[in-house]
């Protein structure tokens, strides 16, 4: 009795072990999943847009790499992004895609602050996978953290670290024409050193410098004050055609504010929102679905769009502390209207050019190079946060409307707008015209 | 057996429930007193804190003895219940009125509510205030007339006094002494984008929110804002109202309190009708978040202080979990740009002046942080004679929970926009409960207050609001009453009883002020004066029973009462015996001279009307240590200008030199005949990049020509760079010419020359303060020997290393004819160098480590003994810091992010653990890990430092320390020191400055000191109350405040005598501020 006893165990284990395994298939709709959870995750720890973009790109690198190793149709980015050196290989074969969805998720980890609310999906997947088919599991577990430990190692070194310790942006208001922070919070300027941040694809932060803004002048007929007038006027004409307006719902449907300070009776609060960042991964995604790309293409769609848009915040923020502009709300208080509002809540950082501009211009081209330009879609990524559905005929359509929003939204002078979006454009072009990241780049763009 | 026992513990479980009372009051409850009022609130969908800021602000309480049986009766108004009225029926016990009565009230939101006779008839009315417009609320401000006969009538309309607006309460205020009683209306802004904005919109009516003087025309109140000068904006959050002869003039003068971001507003009342309103000239700054107020004499000299309340927790948990004050740039921007005033979220007591600048000693007294505070009440509840304090507290829901405000975000509060009730309740939920107890505080001398909540008190957890004291069961001594939100009121009774003698006073004046409102009572005994002004309108939406309340401890008799009547007629009671309580009317009355209470002031110091021609006003330049150096504990870029007295131009008259900040010039004056006169050095002005800190006017190459060394900081340049180098510019034939130095790139603290060597020729020595972005570094100090009008270095590691000094003398301390060298500096005790024929080393001389953060050193022998004191400027003890032998204040100095640079971290002992001074905002703002160390606010909040920090950082880090933060002096014994702190008044502020000289002309040497600093985040506020000192004897100090001099809200760095002729006069050079000079009355030398 005493051995019949583990021998039937070996036997059951053996049986069960033959009926489970099973191979792991990793789909799209899993990453597109991850990268909700981490953009659930930034909301959640409110991250500002620029250091937002880093932490999206990175993880889409990592997975990229891996798929770029074991899918012969993919380059790998060493060489083309800077200071990116080949992943490690693995040692014996391995589950591409779960490796480059574990290395995804832990580097995403590693970037943001709440770990345990991406510790808490990601084990539900790790569960799920062992439970599947252990073997594998483990082998593409270890070496996607493997790959994930030596893309932190790169990412380590750009900057970000110290630019945290840089001093802060002085205000100074004697400079009639210098930013300075704005209600309700007055929230010291954020990042004034994210041009010191590595870039990936574009040389240097100041590679693509737009045109200066109009010079500061509140002379009647200067242009610049022609420009802060226009602003004034657009949005005492919105505010008559009152909420139900459609420069009110664009203006909205593109606020992509993460940390909207709200005031109501005694209390004090935040209204989140995703980034323009954000906003972008998720038209990514309507596209990627709405094209039925694999697990592979999709990596690639996100990876080349989370750069587009983190070397556009490089070059903004590059201008933006450089100008240092003044924004709208502030000049008008201060010359015209002392009790003029913007429809949008200013965000904390100088006007020119306008970020959102400036990266819509750099994604719409990333997308439209995988994509192709008439590509129409609806926009539903903002109904989480109670906004409808959009629809557009192009990517550069949204990134057009994008741009025009900070107008309506009174946060942005036209030039901030125009120059800015040219500016993303310039440099997705310069990103799209780099980057082989397809054996056969052409393939890809006329898709 | 068992069931004894059980039956035996439940007895002792009774029992001990049963024992609900503190040292000083018990709290019967309503089954013993009848007293059942309860405000309880109904949050509904369209009316909760989401709606109504105030929703938790509560009801009012009003005293007094509305059917003259000589026992004091309680009005509660409700917010959303009806108001009550309690008959005092003796011995505790109270009967509800309120049906038959008529005062229950028609509002739908009531708020304040204060008793007065409005219609001069000698029965107490009633006044309920109510919120009127907003919110669906209804009604009006009632006024409720007193029948005679325990009955009311509402008759608001009929006096011009049935408001519909958003009232807090009223005060009662004779501001015109015509005789009847005027009313100041205060009122309360709600949230609007208009509301923010300049600080100017105040100057714009806003009918709903602005408050209202209203002028008593025989019976008909009128609306005379506008023409008295009051404010009426839509910014005004008024909460909190005291009336008080604050310049003692006769006329009552008002203190506003404003809450979020409006300043409060002083009116000093102009005698004709009109005030002006004066906040800045007599308040350095404010509390933030004002909520109620009380002025009281606490300090025994007649005038009246006042001690303003805010939200500042003391509790560490909840403190680095709440939401404080702001950063530094977007309070600059506030001042600079908005024009509000220096306001910082703490209580604050102002101690009068008498006709100057209040001083502000909160956190020196110790009642700085009680948290979520409402009303004050000053009164001598344990009557020994010395003023106590009571503060209600709580709150059902902290919305400045820093969790809440980050993380309670859309996904919470967005559904409820939509309106829907359940998640509303969620939101409602995430914030932590704020119940906390109430405050009691005894007063003890020195402007100390002791805290005895839990002592005197039991310890609460109910949200308490508005309070009102009365002797409810004639004993003699004050008891309170409290309204409370969704609890029954409390009744404190308190229990001193025949164990400390009182006397209370009440007063038939007037027709139309049969109470005597106004008057003034001075009461003297062993030569101890105490003085209460009879307002009634006092703490928070309340009104206290009309009498004037003094304790005595002991005392049978007391010398003296003057009773100083509203009309400015006095009389004297002589001889009164204690325990009593006395009506008073006017009798044998003589006009009061109120120039007689000004007795206090000599004039030492007169400041000169041309300033001699010195037309120099130091500016700093616009660098922010904290943008660089965040964790930088104060900053070290303040510490100029230099200042130097000597001869410039060969003329024999000494002239003077005043460095600049960076990139603005040094200036020179020269000393002509009858004025000074600017002159140009353009070889000295040249040099404008360099900050300058500390000068020397000497002839140091001993050509009979003098010479000029200039040690230069600021920092913000670093490493090597050339504006750190010091500068030394020989005079030669009218020119000056720059010599060269050994190159050293330090941020100087001082320059001190002496003949060290004793070769005939003056030496320097270069104290060095600070390492700029890396602040707690150890700086390099050195002793320049000067051969022939060169210096070179005196190696001396001892001395290089000494510290981060800030001050220097050369004084014989050792006794052996050769001047020694003393350092003082901070994070450091004082350094005491002998001088063995030009060689320096360390001799210990102290009792014992004295670590400060030490700014000036002065030799006074203080004592009179004949031998040498050393009088110390220290950072004083009025301060948020907190230092002791046993637990010293704690700075950690480490790369802790290892990114290359350091930081400096401090930490403070409270209960025995040791806490990081800053906040997770403040530090995660250099140590970006801390961020995914502490996700949440509420798992950093409460953490000792070892835990924020680890053991193995704190390990690595170089620890520096302070155990004392008075000022003081280092008292002589035989050649050893002993630290002896200074009396309260010289710890106001950290003093920079000292100066020894015969500034009254009587032969011998004081010492004046001066100081007040600014150069630390809004969460240390503005160190600006000290007036600066006349420092004859240990015992006999003056304030500058009563000898002519007006140091307050500056921060003094020098203090010299100038010459005009033979003439001395005493010149006050300011960081950022304009340089002064002062005549000196007596002394014609």
């Amino acid at each position: 009795m005493k051995t019949l006893i583990p021998l039937f165990l070996l036997v059951a284990l053996i049986v069960s072990c033959n009926i489970k395994e099973e191979p792991i298939v990793i789909s799209a709709e899993e990453l597109h999943k991850a990268i909700d959870k981490v953009t659930e995750v930034m909301i959640h720890d409110i991250f500002s847009p620029p250091v937002a973009s880093r932490i999206y790109a990175y993880p889409n690198i990592a997975a990229y790499e891996i798929v770029a190793l074991h899918q012969s149709g993919y380059n790998s980015l060493v060489g083309q992004v800077t200071d990116l050196t080949p992943i490690p290989k693995p040692d014996k074969p391995v589950n591409y895609q779960m490796a480059a969805l574990i290395a995804h998720l832990d580097l995403s980890k590693h970037l943001i602050f709440s770990e345990d609310k991406i510790e808490v999906y990601r084990d539900s997947l790790y569960s799920h996978w062992e439970k599947k088919n252990k073997g594998d599991f483990l082998d593409s577990k270890e070496y996607g953290l493997r790959v994930s430990k030596h893309i932190a190692a790169w990412l380590d070194k750009d900057n970000y670290k110290q630019t945290r310790t840089m001093p802060k942006f002085t205000i100074n208001t004697d400079d009639a024409s210098r930013w300075q922070p704005t209600p309700p919070s007055y929230m010291d300027g954020i990042e004034p050193h994210w041009s010191k941040i590595r870039p990936f694809v574009i040389d240097s932060a100041n590679q693509f410098v737009p045109a200066p803004p109009p010079a500061f002048s509140m002379e009647e007929g200067s242009d610049f004050y022609n420009e802060v007038m226009e602003v004034y006027h657009i949005n005492k004409e919105i505010t008559a055609k009152g909420d139900s307006s459609e420069e009110v719902a664009i203006a909205q449907f593109w606020d992509c504010n993460p940390y909207v300070s709200v005031t109501r009776g005694h209390l004090m609060f935040a209204t989140k929102k995703i980034t323009p960042g954000a906003h972008w991964l998720g038209i990514t995604k309507i596209a990627c679905q709405k094209t039925a790309s694999d697990f592979d293409k999709t990596v690639l769609a996100y990876t080349k769009t989370s750069m587009a848009i983190a070397d556009g915040f490089i070059s903004c923020w590059d201008e933006k502390y450089r100008s240092n502009l003044i924004r709208p709300e502030t000049v008008i208080n201060q010359y015209i209207d002392d009790s003029w509002q913007p429809l949008l809540q200013t965000p904390p950082f100088p006007e020119y050019t306008s970020g959102h501009s400036v990266v819509s211009g750099a994604a719409a081209t990333a997308l439209t190079s995988i994509f192709g330009d008439e590509f129409d879609f609806d926009d539903d990524t903002e109904v989480p946060f109670g906004l409808p559905i959009r629809s557009f005929t192009s990517f550069y359509h949204a990134a057009n409307e994008a741009a025009m929003s900070r107008m309506y939204g009174g946060i942005h002078y036209r030039a901030a707008v125009e120059v800015g979006i040219k500016q993303g454009k310039d440099l997705g072009n310069f990103i799209v015209n780099t980057l082989e990241m397809k054996k056969n780049e052409s393939l890809v763009s006329t898709q | 057996m068992i069931k004894h026992l059980l039956f035996i513990l439940s007895i002792m479980l009774l029992g001990s429930c049963g024992q609900k009372q503190g040292r000083l009051f018990s709290n019967p409850g309503p089954e013993e007193t009848g007293i059942d009022f309860q405000n309880t609130l109904t949050p509904t969908e369209d009316l909760n804190i989401l709606d109504y800021l105030y929703f938790y602000n509560g009801g009012g309480v009003a005293i007094g003895d509305i059917n003259g049986d000589g026992l004091p009766d309680i009005f509660f108004s409700g917010n959303q219940v009806k108001n009550k009225l309690y008959l005092n029926e003796g011995s505790l016990k109270f009967e509800d009125i309120s049906a038959t009565s008529g005062i229950e009230g028609n509002s739908s939101w009531n708020t304040g509510a204060v008793m007065g006779d409005v219609n001069g008839d000698g029965l107490l009315d009633i006044y309920v205030c109510a919120v009127v417009g907003i919110n669906g609320f209804y009604g009006h401000n009632e006024l409720f007339i007193n029948n005679g006969d325990n009955t009311f009538t509402e008759s608001s309309k009929k006096y011009g006094l049935d408001f519909e607006n958003f009232s807090s309460t009223a005060a009662f205020i004779d501001y015109d002494l015509d005789g009847d009683l005027d009313i100041y209306l205060l009122n309360h802004a709600v949230h609007t984008q208009a509301s923010f904005g300049k600080a100017d919109i105040r100057k714009n009516r806003d009918p709903q929110t602005g408050d209202k003087l209203l002028r008593n025309d025989n019976g008909i109140f009128t609306d005379v804002s506008e023409e008295a000068g009051i404010y009426g904006g839509v910014n005004g959050y008024g909460l909190g109202i005291s009336v008080a002869d604050f310049n003692q003039d006769g006329y009552p003068d008002l203190y506003i309190g404003n809450d979020f971001h409006e300043d409060d507003y002083f009116y000093l009342n102009n005698g004709d009708g009109t005030f002006t309103e004066q906040l800045r000239t007599y308040f350095g700054h404010t509390s933030r978040f004002s909520m109620g107020n009380d002025a009281a004499d606490i300090n025994h000299d007649g005038w009246p202080d006042l001690l303003t309340l805010d939200m500042l927790p003391e509790d560490e948990t909840v403190l680095k979990s709440s939401d404080g004050d702001d950063l530094t740039q977007t309070q600059n921007l506030k001042v600079d740009r908005y024009g509000y005033h220096y306001q910082f979220s703490r209580n604050m007591l102002f101690v009068n002046q008498q006709n100057k600048a209040f001083t502000e000693t909160a956190l020196l007294s110790g009642v700085a942080a009680t948290d979520w505070s409402w009303s004050a009440l000053l009164g001598d509840y344990d009557m020994d004679g010395k003023q106590d304090i009571f503060i209600s507290n709580g709150i059902p829901k902290r919305p400045n929970d820093l969790d809440f405000i980050k993380f309670a975000s859309s996904e919470q509060i967005r559904t409820k926009m939509n309106n829907t009730k359940l998640v509303d309740q969620q939101a409602f939920d995430l914030m932590p409960s704020g119940k906390v107890h109430n405050y009691i505080f005894k007063g003890e001398e020195g402007l100390k207050f002791n805290n005895e909540s839990g002592h005197w008190t039991i310890k609460d957890s109910l949200i308490s609001g508005a309070t009102a004291y009365a002797d409810l069961d004639n004993d003699g001594d004050l008891d309170l009453v409290i309204n409370n939100i969704n609890s029954t009121a409390s009744l404190y009774v308190n229990k001193t009883d025949d164990k400390a003698n009182y006397l209370k006073l009440n007063f038939k004046y007037t027709d139309k002020n049969k109470f005597g409102i106004g008057t003034k009572a001075f009461s003297y005994h062993k030569g101890r004066l105490q003085y209460k002004e009879l307002y009634t309108v006092r703490g928070f939406q309340a009104s206290s029973e009309p009498m004037i309340h003094f304790g005595y401890g002991q005392e049978k008799f007391i010398d003296s009462i003057k009773i100083v009547w509203p009309n400015k007629t006095y009389q004297v009671l002589k001889k009164v015996a204690t325990n009593q309580y006395l009506t008073l009317s006017p009798k044998g009355t003589n006009a009061f001279n109120y120039d007689s209470l000004k007795k206090d002031t000599r004039n030492i110091f007169k400041r000169t009307t041309d300033n001699l021609g010195i037309n120099f006003t130091h500016e700093e330049d616009h660098y922010l240590d904290v943008n660089r150096q965040k964790l930088i504990p104060y900053q070290i870029s303040d510490r100029g200008p230099a200042v130097a007295i000597g001869d410039l131009n060969n003329d024999g008259k000494k002239d003077i030199f005043f460095g600049g900040s960076k990139y603005i010039p040094s200036r020179i004056f020269l000393q002509k005949d009858s004025t000074y006169v600017e002159t140009a050095i353009p070889s000295i002005a040249k040099d404008s990049i360099k900050e300058d800190i500390s000068a020397i006017i000497a002839d140091f190459d001993k050509d009979g020509l003098n010479d000029l060394f200039i040690g230069t900081g600021g920092g913000d340049f670093y490493d090597q760079m050339p504006p750190l180098t010091d500068s030394y510019y020989r005079q030669e034939k009218d020119t000056f010419t720059e010599m060269p130095l050994s190159s050293y790139f330090e941020n100087a603290g001082i320059l001190r020359e002496y003949d060290f060597d004793g070769d005939g020729d003056l030496d320097v020595f270069v104290g060095n303060h600070a390492v700029t972005n890396d602040f707690g570094k150890i700086p390099n100090s050195f002793l320049l020997r000067n051969q022939g009008g060169t210096f070179s270095m005196v190696p001396n590691a001892e001395l290089q290393g000494a510290g981060m000094i800030t001050d220097a003398v050369w004084s014989d301390f050792d006794g052996d004819g050769i001047k020694d060298l003393i350092l003082v500096g901070e994070w450091m005790s004082p350094k005491f160098f002998r001088n063995n024929n030009g060689d320096l080393s360390e001799h210990f001389t102290l009792e014992q480590a004295y670590t400060g953060l030490w700014q000036s050193i002065v030799p006074f022998d203080i004592d009179r003994d004949g031998t040498m004191d050393y009088l110390l400027g220290n950072w004083g003890t009025n301060t948020k810091l907190s230092a002791s032998m046993k637990y010293p204040l704690k700075m950690y100095y480490s790369d802790f992010d290892n990114n290359g640079s350091t930081e400096t971290i401090l930490a403070m002992a409270k209960n025995g653990s040791y806490y990081t001074l800053d906040g997770l905002d403040e530090l995660s703002s250099q140590l970006v890990s801390l961020r995914k160390k502490f996700t949440n606010y509420k798992e950093f909040a409460g953490k000792p430092i070892s835990e924020i920090l680890g053991e193995p950082a704190l390990q690595k880090a170089t620890l520096l320390e302070v155990n004392t933060l008075a000022s003081g002096y280092l008292k002589n014994k035989g050649g050893k020191f002993t630290f002896v702190p200074f009396s309260t008044p010289l710890q106001l502020a950290p003093i920079q400055a000292f100066l020894e000289y015969d500034f009254d002309g009587d032969g011998s040497t004081e010492v004046l000191a001066a100081g007040n600093y600014f150069g630390v985040k809004p969460y240390h506020g503005r160190f600006d109350s000290f007036p600066g000192a006349l420092i004859k004897a240990e015992k006999d100090v003056i304030l500058g405040n009563k000898i002519g001099l007006d140091l307050e809200h500056k921060s003094a760095r020098h203090l010299k005598i100038i010459y005009m002729g033979e003439k001395p006069f005493l010149l006050v050079t300011y960081n950022n501020d304009r340089s002064q000079v002062y005549a000196l009355e007596n002394n014609n030398n």
